[in-house]
């Protein structure tokens, strides 16, 4: 066990340090992915400046919601995104099958031998607006409040990695996945705003079939004492059980799709 | 001239060859869409109108915005100059009878014109008919709209081709690439339209070339504009035109003759 996981440190340790070789190259990358989110923040705070709120939601209220998804999203998606998004060319070109050949676990190896610490500027910037959207949205703190931010947002993260390797791992049997992180994006996108101001329709599929509406959307109106279009009163053990349940889905189906494997490449 | 229409025909069938893209597009944007007029519906919560613009004006505004951006990828036309620069293609393009931005711009366009007809127009109709959408303010207004999407479009294009091109300073696109995502989702008015900003902001952001993607063309559809300031602020929009165009065969001059290639 304890082998295993300074083998994983070491792939860690060993893709950390070629992502650091070109060091100015790598913090432009992230300026620039700050300024990029920052700018869609600036949007919602142009938009509220006029408006005051969006679907019963104030400024301050909306800055938690973008800070928490941002969080969670970039939690997640470092430990899931770049490494599952190429796993469709690892497929193609029939590299994966040297993979499954190592005396490895071959999610581990991909996980750890990608660790995308490029998610760095979305942390940067998500971390102080949080704090101060935290502080400005009047929450009322207790330590059962705590617990519940500390828990949902843990499970958001779970939620975005299991969501990510679930859609990856479609390249294992149908060789093409990444037309599908089109549509996840697209659903992404609308977890920046309160649930409640989608239609009926879009609200169900967030909280069913694309169950993206739990990194975001359903925690911090449960945090801000909102009520959650569908769930109501099952809204909290929803946000704090959607993380580890969809885990147990998505490593059924990696293993599924794993044992459907053929190979496509030669 | 025949060697880009070419291009732009292969354009056309090599989105064509890669159908399940297309409809996973379709879908994303769909989404989009509806998400963009819920945040409307949402923000007006009841009332009719502010500042005398109406909800069934941003609604359309909302539509419009999914026509005119909906089609062209900035994205794929930074990665495209990203790509070349990476593997050496570039090398390859300067030695053929082509000029390579003109290439790219070919190629564009006979991509945007598939996702154009097969995806943005059917996403359209769709949303149209669930929430509504107003006719153009006038004929004349109609037929300003198409000559304001050619701006749009070309404008689109120059834009990303301009940031491409810096990646031969940069040696990376991926910087160059959020950095047009930003500007572009905040100054071209896709997401909020300029008259909803403060002053002095407002004005500042309506004067500026990414103006033209979304802002004008919209506002002229819903007779913002009236015949002479439509007429003239088509005239600044084809001066913006000029400037980048001419900013661009500048930065592709120097670059060509400066080119490091590192792959091959």
């Amino acid at each position: 066990m304890l082998r295993r996981l300074s083998v994983l440190l070491l792939l860690v340790r060993m893709f950390v340090k070629s992502q650091m070789e070109y060091r100015g190259a790598f913090w432009l990358d992230r300026l620039a992915q700050i300024i990029s989110y920052g700018a869609v923040l600036l949007g919602m705070w142009i938009l509220l400046q006029k408006f005051e709120l969006l679907g019963g939601w104030n400024w301050p209220e909306l800055a938690l919601l973008f800070s928490f998804q941002l969080l969670a999203y970039a939690l997640g998606a470092s430990v899931s995104f770049t490494q599952l998004r190429d796993l469709e060319e690892l497929v193609r070109l029939g590299t994966l099958d040297a993979l499954l050949t190592k005396p490895i676990n071959t999610w581990a190896y991909l996980i750890f031998s990608g660790l995308n610490i490029g998610y760095a500027g979305h942390i940067i910037l998500a971390i102080p607006v949080l704090v101060w959207a935290l502080l400005a949205a009047q929450v009322e703190w207790s330590i059962g409040n705590a617990l519940f931010f500390a828990g949902s947002l843990l499970s958001a993260t779970l939620v975005t990695g299991a969501v990510i390797t679930m859609i990856g791992a479609i390249a294992l049997i149908w060789v093409r996945s990444n037309h599908l992180f089109s549509i996840f994006f697209g659903f992404w996108e609308l977890t920046r705003y309160p649930l409640n101001i989608f239609p009926g329709g879009i609200q169900a599929v967030m909280l069913t079939v694309v169950p993206l509406a739990y990194i975001s959307a359903v925690p911090v109106a449960v945090l801000l004492g909102k009520p959650v279009p569908l769930l109501g009163d099952f809204a909290a053990p929803a946000a704090l059980l959607a993380g580890p349940l969809l885990v147990l889905v998505a490593v059924t189906h990696w293993r599924y799709a794993l044992s459907r494997y053929q190979g496509a490449g030669g | 001239m025949s060697a880009y229409v070419a291009f732009a025909r292969s354009g056309f069938l090599t989105s064509f060859a890669y159908r399940n893209e297309v409809w996973a597009n379709i879908f994303g944007k769909l989404v989009q869409v509806f998400a963009r007029v819920a945040i409307w519906l949402a923000v007006y919560a009841g009332v009719t109108a502010v500042d005398g613009i109406s909800i069934s004006d941003m609604i359309t505004y909302a539509l419009l915005g999914g026509v005119v951006m909906g089609a062209t990828r900035y994205d794929r036309i930074v990665r495209h100059v990203g790509n070349a620069l990476k593997t050496g293609d570039v090398a390859v393009w300067l030695l053929k009878p082509v000029h390579y931005p003109l290439y790219l711009l070919a190629i564009e366009a006979g991509a945007s014109a598939y996702t154009f007809l097969l995806a943005v127009v059917p996403t359209i109709i769709i949303v149209a008919l669930l929430y509504g959408m107003q006719p153009p303010a006038s004929a004349f207004h109609g037929l300003m709209f198409v000559g304001f999407c050619a701006l749009s479009f070309l404008i689109h294009f120059l834009c990303a081709a301009i940031f491409g091109v810096l990646a031969f300073w940069l040696m990376t696109v991926f910087s160059l690439e959020w950095l047009l995502q930003s500007l572009i989702s905040l100054l071209s008015g896709l997401l909020i339209p300029f008259w909803f900003f403060p002053e002095p902001f407002g004005t500042m952001a309506s004067h500026q070339p990414l103006a033209w993607l979304v802002y004008y063309p919209s506002a002229v559809w819903l007779g913002r504009l009236d015949t002479i300031q439509t007429l003239l602020y088509f005239g600044f929009g084809l001066a913006w035109l000029g400037l980048l165009a001419a900013l661009l065969a500048l930065l592709w001059h120097r670059a060509s003759s400066r080119i490091t290639v590192q792959g091959g």
